[in-house]
């Protein structure tokens, strides 16, 4: 109490604050009368006298000015935001004459503040040319500040120095480069960034590998080359206290990343077990998570102890000021009203984000003015899926009919002088996609071959790391493509974000004969032009029934709900509502708005509306399980194997495995070789060859698994339920932390996802019959669409339907031919 | 009202129909519906249904034809800002669509055929007077004697028929040539005819100036005539004897009918099927037409005049101005007047004339010129699918036939077509193999299926397209000319005594060997391509797959184009007649077995006829089909072979006037059954397998005859024989 020295932000005047509809503006909703100083955020007391900063930052302003609306709204937050400020080096470099002289004072005082960059546990830059793009969120305090970029590597081997570079790019500028050869051990690399490089808000890095093969001129050595970043060795210093310093709670989304890539929020909630405390709580969580936007959270609740600070992490403080008196001494305008700010922690130091006022529903006006910059009416439509804190720029989102030139998807011009050339782009299309069975999207491909490149060579297309189409390359003497049409099934598309990947196979004479040097030339051999286009065309839009790929897309359906969505938490014990908290705020992010919740521990209440149910599997109404189509006896049955145990052994023998060991008949040889080619050619197998989906069989989980998640339509088939449990509540949060990971959250699909803590394993059960439930308001075309879907999935359908028509206009022409023109 | 109903329920399953066809299904889905509607059709062809199944049969494969036509249109065309594939793909695709329109049209107007009438020779009761045309330009006057014998003979009361020969060789104008020698041929030939007429008790008659050629002539003759019928004839066409017993009689059901056509009958085979020897055994080219296609119009009051064959109103043409000329296909162009003006017209599916048709491969072209021509002239300028007074189904039926002779355009186009991608490497047509499967080969089989199921046992696999093939290469540049200068084309008469002594090419047969040429250098570079560039392989094969089949036709018209030498002139007619034959004064019965315009065969019962020698004087004597009384005909004999008791002599007709043309004709044309018998004989369906088996081989052993008369010349014949005989046995 005695060192928080609360004091005022007006850092702006309110005028410019309202002008700029700053996150925590309530003026709209503040009742009159009451006194106009609610929207109170504190800054902690700096060493420095506080009125410096603002001086020497002043004229920095103009630059959070311009980002904060944007920033606030993550749709809007395109590359383009970056794009400004690269071009704006003068302003500055006017302040930092100024700025220079504070920091150098501090600097021999203070040990330099780290953040950590790489949003991935891994991060690994592979083949001849590899690209990753991303943005990091930055405080004005630390964009201003002289910083350091830190990174370790690591390479293969084969990977030939003088012809392979790496290169670092901050907001599109070169920053370092250098050759890649470090095969032996981790090299550090560290360098100075330029002042005035970096802003306050989003700033992009890129990493950019450009790697050549010492001996090996074929495609396949490609494939060896790469190197390894460790995020744990990369990272920004920056020199001074004052870029640790979290001021206004926007600080919210430069949280950034542990060295595994990983952002934890600690809420501490003394009076987590009372009733009434679990919405206002996961509302917190979503809108955190929104506001960073970064792709690993996870939400850990406490009731005592503030825990440990460390980067990537935040402790979250909530309660009232009588609540909070064992753990944080709360200052005492949160005892007059509703309060959200940055607060030093007496005992540890850290600065922490507390949340308090009289009461709780004070606090949860307090969780509002945090959260309400997030909010989005769910039936307004986003352009953009976030995903710049790990890939940017962010995806766009499909709903119809659309051309997007490579230069909108963040695929520059290049040339290539190596033999497999690569890049990806995002795009994300809506929950209610129905369109996997008879799609195809196109690329209008813009690119030049030279004339050393042999026909046979091809380009290939990926879509989410499955072969899509190849387009092969048949002119010998060089080439131009002019939009050239190359089309994609969109089998492999799924709700929510989508990777698709060109990769361009180049075949020489040159790299046949494998001369010496060979693989160092920098000859072009492929040019890729950003003109290319990527074009969807209108598609089958009706959500289905189950279908978790939309859940995990699109957080579908609770992000189009107008209501809250029912979640049924049997018991609120910390560690299911950190499952809770940090499957909630994944889904907010994928939904790209808080999803309204209200919880209950009432079963019966539920029926006709969507909901989840999450808690272990023993706390779970036998009723749910059923409908889950999942078998009642797992309720007692399932149990991981206890370490002393034997690994129970998954026995996963299948008819099909054997009947690959037995050569068969003559005849029945000939039927499987034929069965084969169809398979191979025309991806057609018995199986396929149906009239209507098959019925669900009932699921047991095996015990190898920890954690499920299932989705059915509720009994009365006009809601969708979805169940996330296991065996216990631990491991319910070991599940929801792991699938929520930016690497396993996207393999969730089908109508079941099971997932194996102990091998990382993830298993899905498809979809066999659904629902379809109309998103759409009525078109023709779309349900003209919609029918193609199914009945290139019940293929003999198709056939019925031809046949019967056939039969009836032949019976009909009969009819006619009898009445009209000459019968004798 | 419950037609307009059922018109409502059809339109509604087809509109469901088009809504399912034109769903953008996956590739798997449509490869096994194809092969499920496929394996339907086949299955119903096998059973071989008729009626109603029939037509679930070719809707089974509209929905596949209308599929592929979707796919075509929608995912294969080649993006236009590749002109260089773009506009050769487009050309293919529009010949695609062409092919498709037309089998929509052929499928309206053959969907049902009608019926062939019953016989109605029996139940004609009043006869109104007939005046019968033989119109004649160049025709020797041997063969207008046996045609118009043939017209004086019909079965008719002798008051009411007048026979005519309209004489364009020997008009005034003709005759006062300033070229002597022409005048002088002009003089003479009026002086034969007139000569003949009398004989014959004919009217001759002609005229001033050669106007408007057959129209105008024809239209001379209306002028001159008075009969409420007129009954046409080609100067080679010779009817027989009911031939205006079968047709009058529906003059009188109809007031307002102006045509009873009858199908061309002819006894001799055209070009291709001399060359390729199937007159005997495979049916006639124009049986497709006359024996389906005419009776499909039939349904439609469309039946058309062919220009001979056939009777008509004079009171129907007199409202129209007589006969139409401004094309130089005057017969349909008269019909489309006609019924334009809401007259109708019939078909009576008889053979009742038998004739003769061209020889040599270049008179044939020229005859099929004229035809194309004149149908793109009554295309240009009479527009059927416009036309006032018309009925809807008769401007299609009028727009198919017209349009029909557009075919030369995309046989070209696929002729080529294969060549731009073995040659040039053009990727006019973008599909993967497995696409090719599934849309495109369910497309050419339900295509063979429905046309074998259509045309079955009038037209046998693969012999359309040759006969478009042979006629395309000198069939384009003159539907090209009359495109571009409508008003030149003028008529031609088709040269069809001609007979061809010895083997030889014919002297048009020069591009035939060219794109043979071509074709095969493109078969070598498709096997180079396949090995030199295996990536492409599936698309090298299914491009080369469709050059072989190109090359399989090509091969085939080299044997059209190769002429063999026959020594008989015309052509014999089967006839099993009972006469009596007298050498000297020694009578023995005896049976006719064949006869042609020159002669006949015959078998004679008689151990003992040694005295008889060759060259030698005899009678024959037979009772005609016009008279109770025997009738003598005088021949030399040229043939003798002794076979047990039977006696066959081959003799020669010695005719010493009009009265022994009568007897000729009599012989020859009186009997129209005879004709009906020997279609009969032809019509089988060999079915679309063994139909392709056989043209595969037919095909096959013509490429080497086509390549033997080229490379050893004229003087090949022997040699040839030689083969021709190995390859039978």
């Amino acid at each position: 109490m005695r060192r928080i020295l609360p004091a005022l932000i007006f850092l702006i005047t309110a005028a410019v604050a309202q002008a700029q509809t700053t996150p925590f503006d309530m003026s709209g909703e503040r009742p009159k009368g009451e006194p106009p100083a609610t929207p109170q955020i504190f800054t902690p007391q700096p060493a420095t006298p506080q009125t410096e900063a603002p001086k020497a930052v002043a004229p920095l302003v103009i630059a959070p000015q311009m980002t904060a609306p944007q920033a606030i709204v993550p749709p809007a937050a395109t590359p383009q935001v970056v794009a400004p400020h690269m071009t704006t080096p003068a302003v500055p470099a006017q302040v930092t004459p100024q700025a220079a002289p504070v920091v150098k004072q501090a600097a021999p005082a203070t040990p330099a503040f780290r953040r950590y960059v790489v949003p991935f546990a891994k991060f690994r830059l592979e083949g001849e040319n590899d690209r990753r793009s991303w943005s990091i969120y930055l405080t004005p305090e630390q964009a201003a500040a002289p910083a350091k970029f830190n990174f370790a590597y690591q390479n293969a081997v084969v990977v030939a120095p003088e012809a392979s570079q790496l290169t670092v790019l901050l907001n599109d500028r070169v920053v370092h480069q250098q050759q890649i050869g470090s095969p032996d051990s981790v090299s550090d690399v560290s360098f100075d960034i330029p002042r005035g490089l970096l802003q306050p808000g989003a700033n992009l890095l890129t990493f950019e590998a450009t790697q050549r093969h010492r001996t090996d001129c074929d495609i396949q050595s490609t494939y060896e080359l790469w190197s390894d970043v460790d995020p744990e060795k990369t990272y920004l210093s920056f020199t001074g206290r004052e870029a640790e310093k979290l001021s206004t709670t926007d600080a919210i989304r430069a949280i950034g990343v542990d060295g595994a890539g990983k952002t934890q929020y600690n809420i501490v909630v003394p009076a987590l077990a009372q009733p009434g405390t679990t919405k206002p709580l996961l509302r917190l969580a979503q809108g955190l998570s929104l506001l960073s936007g970064m792709p690993n959270e996870t939400f850990s609740f406490g009731t005592d102890g503030v825990p440990a600070a460390g980067p990537g992490k935040m402790t979250v403080v909530v309660g009232t000021p009588a609540e909070l008196q064992p753990v944080f001494a709360a200052p005492s305008s949160a005892q007059s009203g509703a309060l959200a700010t940055f607060a030093t922690d007496p005992r540890s130091g850290q600065q922490l984000l507390l949340i308090s006022g009289p009461s709780w529903q004070a606090i949860s006006a307090a969780i509002d003015m945090v959260v309400s910059p997030t909010d989005r009416d769910p039936g307004t439509r986003r352009d953009l899926l976030v995903t710049q804190r790990w890939t940017a720029p962010d995806a766009p989102l499909i709903y119809s009919g659309t051309s997007l030139s490579f230069e909108q998807l963040g695929v520059k011009t290049t040339e290539f002088s190596g033999r497999r050339f690569h890049t990806s782009f995002n795009v994300a299309i809506p929950s209610d996609f129905y369109a996997n069975a008879y799609g195809e999207a196109t690329i209008l491909l813009d690119a030049a071959y030279a004339k050393d490149v042999r026909p046979g060579s091809h380009i290939d297309v990926y879509v989410n790391g499955s072969i899509a189409t190849t387009k092969p390359i048949t002119a010998s003497g060089g080439g131009i493509f002019r939009q050239l049409p190359i089309r994609i099934t969109m089998r492999h598309f799924k709700p929510g974000l989508n990777t698709l990947t060109l990769e361009a196979m180049l075949m020489t004479d040159e790299d046949t004969v494998c001369a010496p040097a060979a693989t160092s030339s920098t000859t072009p051999r492929f040019a890729l032009f950003d003109t290319s286009q990527f074009r969807m065309p209108d598609f089958a839009r009706v959500a289905q029934r189950p279908n978790l790929a939309a859940f995990a897309g699109t957080g579908y359906p609770y992000n189009r709900d107008t209501e809250p969505t029912t979640l049924f938490i049997d018991r609120a014990d910390a560690d299911t509502l950190s499952a809770s908290a940090t499957l909630l705020g994944q889904m907010a992010i994928v939904a790209g708005h808080p999803v309204a919740v209200e919880p209950t521990t009432s079963p019966n209440t539920i029926s006709g509306r969507n909901a989840i149910f999450i808690g272990s599997i023993s706390q779970l109404p036998s009723t749910i399980l059923s409908q889950m189509n999942i078998a009642a006896t797992s309720q007692v049955a399932w149990r991981p194997p206890t370490p002393g145990q034997a690994g129970t052994q998954d026995a996963s023998v299948t008819i099909a495995d054997w009947r690959s060991r037995i050569s068969g008949g003559l005849l029945q040889g000939q039927f499987d070789r034929f069965q084969q080619w169809m398979h191979r050619n025309f991806d057609i197998s018995l199986s396929s060859l149906r009239f209507m989906p098959s019925s669900e069989q009932v699921f047991t989980p095996s015990n190898a698994n920890t954690f499920l998640i299932a989705q059915e339509a509720n009994s009365t088939n006009d809601a969708t339920w979805t169940v996330i449990t296991a065996p216990s509540a631990g491991d319910l949060r070991a599940g929801v932390e792991a699938m929520t990971s930016q690497l396993d959250w996207p393999q969730i699909s089908g109508r079941i996802t099971v997932y194996s803590g102990k091998t990382g394993k993830i298993d899905t059960v498809p979809v066999s019959r659904f629902d379809l439930v109309m998103s759409q308001p009525w078109s023709l075309t779309n349900y003209r669409l919609i029918a193609a879907n199914w009945l290139s999935s019940n293929i003999l359908s198709y056939a019925f339907l031809l046949v019967i028509g056939s039969l009836l206009l032949g019976v009909s022409t009969a009819s006619i031919l009898s009445k009209i023109g000459r019968r004798e | 009202m419950q037609t307009v109903s059922s018109i409502l329920i059809w339109a509604v399953i087809a509109l469901c129909g088009v809504v399912l066809i034109t769903l953008p299904v996956n590739l798997q889905t449509q490869l096994i519906a194809s092969t499920v509607v496929v394996t339907m059709m086949a299955i119903i062809k096998i059973l071989k249904r008729q009626g109603t199944w029939r037509l679930v049969a070719l809707a089974f494969g509209t929905a596949i034809v209308l599929r592929y036509v979707y796919w075509r249109t929608t995912s294969t065309l080649p993006p236009v800002n590749q002109l260089e594939n773009f506009i050769p793909g487009l050309l293919l695709y529009l010949a695609e669509m062409y092919n498709v329109a037309m089998l929509m049209l052929s499928l309206f107007i053959v969907a049902t055929p009608l019926p062939p009438r019953t016989a109605r020779a029996l139940k004609t009761q009043n006869f109104p007077s007939v005046d019968v045309f033989v119109p004649s330009y160049n025709e020797d006057t041997n063969l207008l004697a046996n045609t118009l014998a043939s017209a004086k003979a019909m079965d008719y009361p002798a008051d009411k028929l007048r026979v005519w020969l309209l004489d364009d060789g020997g008009t005034a104008q003709k005759r006062n040539s300033t070229k002597v020698l022409e005048s002088q041929a002009a003089i003479a030939r009026h002086d034969e005819l007139k000569q003949l007429c009398v004989e014959l008790d004919v009217e001759y008659l002609t005229r001033e100036r050669n106007e408007h050629a057959k129209a105008g002539n024809l239209n001379n003759g209306l002028e001159h005539s008075d009969g409420d019928l007129i009954a046409v004839f080609d100067a080679d066409h010779a009817p027989a004897r009911d031939f205006l017993r079968e047709t009058v009689g529906y003059f009188e059901d109809d007031p307002k009918l102006f045509l009873v056509q009858t199908p061309h009958f002819f006894i001799n085979p055209d070009p291709l099927e001399r060359n390729l020897r199937t007159f005997d055994s495979m049916p006639s080219e124009n049986e497709m037409f006359y024996g389906i296609i005419q009776r499909g119009l039939d349904k439609w009051n469309a039946a058309f005049f062919c220009g001979s064959a056939a009777v008509l109103s004079r009171k129907a043409l007199e409202s129209q101005n007589g006969f139409s000329g401004i094309s130089i296909t005057e017969d349909c162009e008269t019909a489309l007047a006609l019924h334009g003006a809401g007259w109708n017209s019939i078909y009576v599916d008889k053979p009742l004339i038998a004739g003769l048709q061209p020889a040599t491969f270049a008179s044939f072209i020229g005859q099929r010129s004229r035809w194309a021509q004149g149908m793109m002239q009554i295309l240009r300028f009479r527009f059927p699918l416009l036309k006032r007074g018309l009925t809807l189904p008769q401007r299609l039926c009028y727009m198919s036939s017209t349009l029909f002779w557009l075919f030369p355009f995309p046989r070209v186009i696929f002729l080529f077509a294969p060549l731009f991608y073995l040659f040039f490497d053009l990727e006019i047509f973008t599909a993967s193999g497995s696409e090719f499967l599934a849309y495109t080969l369910a497309y050419m089989l339900v295509n063979l299926m429905m046309q074998n199921y259509l045309y079955g046992s009038f037209r046998w696999p693969w012999i359309s397209e040759l006969y478009e093939y042979v006629q395309t290469v000198h069939l384009l540049p003159a539907v090209i000319s009359v495109m571009l200068n409508p008003r030149k084309p003028t008529f031609k008469v088709t040269a069809k005594d001609e007979s061809i002594s010895v083997s030889r090419l014919s002297e048009i047969s020069r591009p035939f060997f060219v794109i043979f040429a071509v074709q095969v250098i493109a078969l070598a570079v498709t096997i180079y391509r396949v090995y030199a560039e295996p990536y492409k392989a599936d698309v090298t094969l299914v491009v080369g797959g469709w050059n072989i089949i190109n090359l399989i036709l090509s091969g085939c018209a080299l044997g059209v184009v190769s002429e063999r030498g026959e020594r008989a002139s015309s052509r014999r007619v089967r006839v099993d007649r009972r006469s009596e034959f007298g050498v000297g004064d020694k009578w023995n019965s005896a049976s006719i077995e064949d006869v042609s315009v020159h002669g006949a065969r015959l078998n004679v019962f008689n151990k003992d006829m040694g005295l008889v020698k060759i060259g030698s004087e005899a009678i024959v004597r037979f009772q005609p089909y016009s008279g109770t009384e025997m009738v003598t005909l005088s021949v030399i004999i040229r043939n003798i072979e002794q076979m047990g008791d039977i006696t066959t002599i081959g003799c020669q007709y010695v005719p010493k006037g009009a009265a022994d043309h009568r007897l000729i004709a009599d012989l020859v044309f009186a009997n129209s059954d005879q004709w009906t018998k020997f279609q009969q004989a032809r019509r089988r369906n060999p079915g679309i397998i063994r139909g392709t088996v056989w043209f595969l081989g037919l095909s096959l052993y013509q490429t080497s005859r086509g390549l033997l008369y080229l490379f050893k010349g004229v003087g090949a014949e022997k040699g040839q024989q030689r083969q021709d005989a190995k390859a039978k046995g």
